[in-house]
């Protein structure tokens, strides 16, 4: 990983859910919907298959920022994964704000399956977010 | 051969070594205790009568260490060993027992087997020692073998005397350190501090007996009796001058090299499941057995300085001290 | 009260009613206290009870699988059973729970380090913002529950060191946590001391897949603590035997209460309340906030 701003590239990694999210980035592509390609898509069966553990290892292993994406609150194909994943997640993103580590590196999203410019949108809003927080000085590789 | 010194004089001397060596000594931070570090002044350091919690050992063995990496690189293998120690190293304060502890440590990687990461740092590392005066309630070093003023593995020992310090110097590497300080003890002051040396081995209380061999009572209902209160931690045994067992681990396309206990319930785990020392009375009497029986077969001592860190941090007070001295022999 | 204690330890161990009590007894060195494991009536005379008595015995409870166990327990170390009962990992049958009304703990850093006698009693951090006098349940009470004066000073804010690194930049806070972890050495006393880590296996010794660095360094460190803590989101009773167990003097209380903190803002949560509650993430409210959810 290189330290200089002027080449760095954000290195971002995405959980995305198989039913809504994982379904709505395929559809920005199939639209030809323009968005930087800084995000390294993990499809998960559902948001809350996503272990803390997941989210850290990414951010040790060098990557600059984690994203988190699933199905709209009351539309999780499993009917409450979701529910649990969002509990779950924002006490990691407390705990990680406490230990200084910038929350902007750890995102998380609700995009349907439909939602195809949302989805760009987001993508393109996260790069720039973790543009401004540097590289993620955490991981060793 | 004896050399005195004024504290100014001594902390002069301290400030010049960090021209040419990089400077390790106990440091206190407030609420934690004392850690060894590297210092940058010689008013940096503490030379009381409290103990670091972790010993000396950790500059010598470290806790983890990349050992060599390797793979491939633009299509050919390469394998890179870890650098070895290039810089000259001085390390202040160390504890009679803690660099015993090292004496002790040489047997194991710098004997038959040498491991080269840790010679080298012993080779590049000048050790200049403290005497203890006020030893802790859990030290027992006088029982086995050891002593508060002891100078074994050192280079030189100093010894506070009031407002001066007397400088035992051991090794020509002392010798060399030392040049500086030309000022001999004069006899009022030899006399001064052959008392001290009595004193000081007098304020160690602490005594226990030790048995020739455990070998009968390895099967005793003992052990099991004195390791229920075993929390299966590794702070006895990463915080004792003497552990060196360790653990190998592949990370990524490097080799670590890390602390490992036999008090940890993984330790002797096998990959078919297995485990030869399935609870803590097995893993109890393991510890005491290499400390107190097997390494004394094989080397001639006992594996243990008797600096009572083991005890004195010990989450639930288990007291090796004690279950050794009433072992039912 | 160490009288009343032993006598009924006796009586239990006669009437055949327990097979074993986990209690204190004084440790070797004549002044702190030790686990202890007492099955006969003639053991029962080393029972001791003190301000000395700091540990958590319910992390001792996993060792006797199948047994009926005694435990004397403080209020804190009693919600530490609790929620062993909400997780199915002890049998409220094969427990007698002697509750022993508390003196408050003294915090074993704040012995004079070189002979670790107690010049004054110090007590610990926990004890001094404790508000529960009165266990919740139990099966023998030791002595009336009072409140010693010494603790609980009025209007003192548990979660003020929380606050006051909260009240920090998040480069500072990064720079404090940084340091403070820099000096674990991965012992896992933190883990094996607490009486909720009962993981057969634990994360940090599983290698494949290896989630983070056995090595001692920032990344490694940083992982583990994150990992300790997470794993105790809204099951960690603040019985702070982690803190005190931890060699190098790292503040694990501070990480655990502001968890607690939040989950207490924000899901209005507190653990080990009751046997009956779920467990904090394996239930949701539908209503459970999500500002920062895009």
């Amino acid at each position: 990983m290189t330290g200089d701003r002027s080449e760095w590239e954000p290195k971002i990694v995405g959980f995305l859910c198989n039913w809504c999210s994982y379904a709505g980035a395929d559809l920005a592509g199939q639209s030809r919907l323009e968005y930087p390609p800084n995000v390294k898509i993990i499809r998960v069966p559902c948001s809350g298959r996503v272990n803390p553990l997941f989210v850290l290892k990414c951010l040790s292993s060098g990557v600059d920022g984690v994203l988190i994406s699933g199905c709209h609150t009351g539309d999780c194909h499993y009917s409450e994964g979701n529910f649990h994943a969002r509990r779950r997640f924002t006490i990691l993103r407390k705990l990680f704000e406490y230990l200084g580590i910038d929350p902007k590196r750890f995102q998380m999203a609700w995009v349907s399956a439909s939602e195809a410019d949302k989805w760009a949108k987001l993508v393109k809003g996260l790069v720039e977010e973790i543009r401004q927080a540097g590289p993620n000085k955490l991981g060793h590789r | 051969m004896l050399r005195i010194a004024q504290k100014e004089e001594l902390q002069k001397m301290i400030d010049g070594f960090l021209a040419d060596y990089e400077v390790i000594g106990p440091r206190e931070l407030p609420g934690k205790g004392i850690f060894y570090q590297p210092i940058t002044n010689a008013q940096d350091l503490y030379l009381g009568e409290r103990f670091a919690i972790e010993p000396v050992k950790k500059f010598f063995f470290r806790p983890s260490e990349y050992l060599f990496e390797g793979g491939l690189k633009e299509g050919s293998e390469f394998l890179e060993g870890i650098p070895l120690a290039q810089n000259k190293r001085m390390i202040i304060g160390v504890r009679p027992c803690e660099a015993r502890g090292l004496a002790l440590l040489d047997k194991i990687f710098n004997t038959e087997y040498k491991d080269e990461a840790y010679v080298s740092l012993r080779e590049k590392t000048i050790l200049v020692g403290l005497s203890c005066q006020a030893p802790g309630k859990d030290c027992f070093c006088t029982s086995i073998g050891g002593s508060p003023v002891q100078a074994r593995g050192m280079d030189a020992l100093i010894f506070s005397a009031g407002s001066k310090y007397v400088i035992e110097i051991i090794t020509d590497k002392g010798k060399d350190i030392f040049d500086t300080c030309p000022k001999e003890p004069d006899k009022e002051e030899i006399k001064a501090w052959e008392s001290l040396k009595e004193k000081s081995n007098a304020a160690l209380r602490k005594k226990i007996k030790i048995p020739e061999s455990l070998d009968n009572i390895f099967e005793s209902g003992y052990w099991g009796k004195v390791s229920s209160a075993c929390i299966s931690c590794g702070v006895c045994t990463y915080l004792c001058p003497t552990c060196h067992c360790f653990d190998l681990v592949d990370e990524e396309r490097k080799k670590l090299r890390c602390y490992d206990g036999c008090a940890f319930s993984d330790f002797t785990l096998e990959a078919s499941g297995g485990n030869p020392r399935p609870t803590k009375m097995e893993r109890y009497r393991q510890r005491v057995f290499h400390k107190f029986d097997y390494f004394k077969k094989n080397f001639g001592e006992h594996l243990c300085v008797g600096c009572g860190r083991c005890i004195r941090h010990c989450p639930v007070k288990m007291n090796i001290a004690e279950i050794v001295d009433q072992a039912p022999v | 009260m160490s009288e009343e204690l032993k006598n009924k330890a006796k009586e239990l161990l006669t009437n055949k009613k327990v097979d074993l009590i986990i209690g204190y007894q004084r440790a070797a060195d004549g002044v702190l206290a030790a686990p202890c494991f007492i099955d006969s009536q003639d053991d029962a005379e080393k029972l001791i009870w003190d301000s000395y008595c700091v540990y958590n015995l319910a992390s001792y409870l996993k060792d006797f699988p199948a047994k009926r166990k005694g435990i004397v327990v403080k209020v804190c170390d009693l919600k530490s059973i609790t929620v062993l009962l909400q997780e199915n990992q002890v049998k409220r049958e094969e427990l007698l729970i002697i509750a022993a009304s508390c003196p408050g703990v003294i915090d074993e850093k704040r012995l004079n380090p070189l002979d670790q006698q107690a010049q004054e009693i110090v007590f610990a951090g926990k004890c001094k913002t404790c508000k529960t006098i009165t266990p919740a349940y139990y099966d023998i009470l030791i002595n009336e529950p009072q409140k010693n004066d010494k603790l609980s000073e009025i209007g003192q804010d548990e979660y003020e060191p929380v606050r006051k690194l909260e009240a920090k930049s998040i480069e500072e806070r990064f720079k404090f946590w940084e340091s403070e972890f820099s000096r674990c050495i991965r012992c896992y006393a933190c883990r094996q001391i607490c009486p909720l880590c009962y993981c057969p296996k634990c994360v940090a010794e599983q290698i494949t897949p290896g989630y983070f660095s056995k090595g001692v360094n920032l990344e490694g460190n940083l992982s583990w603590n994150i990992t300790r803590a997470m794993h105790l989101a809204g099951r960690c009773i603040d019985c702070g035997e982690c803190e005190r167990a931890c060699p190098v003097g790292i503040p694990l209380r501070d990480i655990n209460k502001k968890i607690e903190k939040e989950i207490k803002e924000l899901f209005k949560y507190e653990a080990g309340l009751s046997v009956e509650q779920k467990p904090l993430l394996s239930c949701f409210d539908k209503s459970d906030p999500e500002d920062f959810i895009k």
